[in-house]
């Protein structure tokens, strides 16, 4: 089985740890699989402004620096630990209410894709780049410090058919909501820090490959969750 | 006003002290051998023991410098208790990625004593080809000449056991930056310092290396499996078997990035009721020789207008010290946070009375007591602990070891 983490954050966006030491600490860690999701933030509202002022948001003018460098750290990756790093986004639609808001995985990124634009537009974008969608941390979360996005929960009919996998567990939460509907699942660290580390992992059993990869997310076959502790 | 100056004459004495302890290090950092008397020298295979438990920091770069080792015939053998450890990943991934060397991944139980490091290697000892063993935590980075460098001393048979220098590299965190502070002053300063003036020989088990004949001459693992201190311990039992206790001049890396400030607590509290069984009343030296503790005591009990600068001036002192071993280990620290040593010595001067009132000790999730020489004994009430009870249970547990 592979061990994975498909929900990492470095000083791209809001991390506390820079790309190069965020894939050793994976890699160190005997890791066989990760993809880099640094937030996209919506620039239309004041929340999302704020983010952008602070750069705690992958933009359009540094997208495929960042791409770039996360496929020069993912090649160090293979050759020095044998682990697949992935390139992706967290497209993240901050608004004042949990309601309204919504952060949504875009797994095998190649081209930007504005966190403003409307769902259907995202979806679609996200299938022509033959990318993976992922709603993350999609129900109530336990921690009263982050901000609850329940958008596409609350919105399931609508927009279910168009997400490829939903979390099931984001560090510490479990989301039992998600096993109840059957929906495909993944469990992600949202890494941020060097503690979160040790948090809820998804194992796949498939190749280790981008395409099987996502084959096997997407089918939900062969995917199980462990909470890595150490 | 006496306060004061009896703060300040002990304070100038642990200086002085600590100023020895310094300037000990600077023997033990000599250049070591050249590549080419390392190579034409005949050196002994090697069985490199390394008990693995959970993920340290940087645990593949640890590992993956064993295999790199620039000497003749060597083997590796990686011991784990438990198949799901989450270290086992790392170490097989090592021994796929070096098929050409011979490592082994050792997965078996072994519950024979209370130390669960010893546990560890009492199967991968079972399994060691050769008779030259050396005993290397995970936590340790090496360089190449390491194991040239180590082994080349056996080569004298008045030698039964080599350990070497640590210094704390990588820190990352605020708990793993003082960590490496305290490795890099108080710890690395008393190992030289016993060494070198005292010829007292102060074992540290990050690595040790040691002929298989006089581990049995002292009895083996079953000899150490239920201590705390069974590095110490087994460097003292070697010692007086009248064979040398060597401390190379090799430094080894001891890799300590994102500690949390509790899990350097809690070493250090361990570390120190350690040292106060072993020691006993030594172990009040360790307080003298805390110069910036002393030099602040007056600051809170007796605050003068001259407290202040004696606390200042000390600190001071005590940042240039710690900075000069820090160069001499080369540990690459930025010098900004030496200016965190006197703070660092504040906090181990609080716990320092830890060990006093308590002994009891957490180590990789086990809970012990400990007892004369840091024996171990089973903790009966770990887990969740209230106050009164504990209190309670410590009491009856000093009783029973008493009357045992």
């Amino acid at each position: 089985m592979l061990l994975c983490d498909f929900h990492i954050h470095t000083t791209y966006s809001d991390g506390s740890v820079e790309l190069r030491r965020t894939i050793d600490i994976f890699g160190q860690a005997g890791f066989d699989v990760i993809a880099i999701t640094d937030h996209v933030v919506n620039g239309d509202n004041s929340l999302g402004k704020l983010a952008h002022r602070f750069k705690y948001s992958v933009t359009s003018n540094n997208f495929y620096g960042y791409i770039d460098h996360i496929n020069r750290e993912a090649r160090r990756a293979r050759e020095k630990y044998g682990m697949l790093v992935i390139p992706g986004v967290e497209i993240s639609k901050n608004h004042l209410t949990p309601d309204r808001s919504a952060h949504l995985l875009v797994i095998d990124i190649r081209d930007f894709i504005p966190a403003c634009w409307s769902y259907e537009e995202i979806f679609l974008e996200v299938k022509k780049q033959r990318a993976l969608t992922v709603a993350c941390h999609p129900h109530h979360m336990t921690l009263k410090t982050d901000r609850d996005t329940l958008f596409l929960w609350n919105n399931r009919d609508k927009y279910a058919r168009y997400i490829d996998a939903w979390e099931i567990a984001n560090r510490d939460d479990m989301f039992n909501v998600v096993g109840l509907k059957k929906y495909p699942y993944i469990a992600n660290s949202d890494f941020h820090k060097p503690r979160h580390l040790y948090s809820w992992k998804t194992l796949l059993n498939c190749e280790k490959d981008t395409e099987a990869i996502k084959e096997c997310i997407k089918h939900n076959k062969g995917v199980a969750m462990t909470l890595f502790r150490n | 006003m006496t306060f004061f100056w009896i703060c300040a004459v002990i304070a100038l004495i642990g200086l002085v002290g600590y100023l020895f302890q310094s300037l000990s290090v600077r023997f033990y950092t000599a250049p070591r051998l050249t590549e080419e008397e390392g190579r034409y020298r005949s050196l002994p295979p090697v069985s490199i023991l390394k008990p693995l438990k959970g993920l340290d920091d940087g645990l593949f770069d640890n590992l993956e410098s064993f295999c790199n080792l620039d000497y003749p015939a060597y083997e590796i053998i990686f011991a784990l208790q438990n198949r799901n450890d989450p270290a086992g990943r790392v170490a097989e991934r090592i021994k796929e990625k070096y098929p050409s060397k011979d490592i082994s991944v050792v997965v078996e139980f072994c519950d024979d004593g209370l130390n669960p490091k010893v546990n560890n290697l009492i199967p991968a000892y079972k399994r060691a080809k050769y008779d030259l063993l050396l005993i290397s935590d995970s936590n340790v980075r090496v360089e190449k000449d390491y194991l040239a460098a180590v082994a080349g001393h056996m080569t004298d048979p008045s030698v039964g056991l080599v350990s070497n220098m640590i210094k704390g590299v990588n820190g990352r965190s605020l708990g793993a930056v003082l960590e490496n502070l305290h490795l890099n002053s108080f710890i690395v300063g008393s190992v030289c310092f016993l060494d070198k003036y005292l010829g007292l020989p102060c074992v540290i088990g990050k690595s040790m290396l040691m002929k298989r004949s006089d581990l049995e001459a002292i009895g083996g693992f079953a000899a150490v499996k239920d201590l705390l201190a069974e590095d110490y311990i087994i460097g003292q039992r070697i010692h007086k078997l009248g064979k040398k206790v060597v401390l190379s001049n090799h430094i080894v890396g001891n890799v300590n990035e994102y500690w949390e400030f509790r899990k350097f607590f809690n070493r250090h509290t361990r570390w120190g009721k350690l040292r106060w069984h072993i020691g006993g009343i030594k172990y009040f030296l360790e307080l003298i020789g805390n110069a910036v503790f002393i030099s602040c005591l007056p600051l809170v009990f007796s605050p003068l207008r001259v407290s202040l600068p004696l606390a200042a001036l000390v600190s001071s002192l005590k940042i240039i010290c710690d900075y000069y071993i820090g160069r001499k280990l080369g540990a690459r620290m930025n010098p900004l946070l030496y200016l965190l040593a006197p703070v660092k010595d504040i906090f181990i001067g609080c716990i320092w009375f830890v060990p006093v009132f308590s002994n009891r000790v957490v180590w990789r999730d086990n809970t012990y007591l400990i007892g004369k020489d840091s024996q171990l004994f089973p903790c009966p009430a770990a887990g969740k602990r209230h106050w009164r009870p504990a209190i309670i249970a410590a009491i009856r547990s000093k009783l029973a070891l008493s009357r045992s």
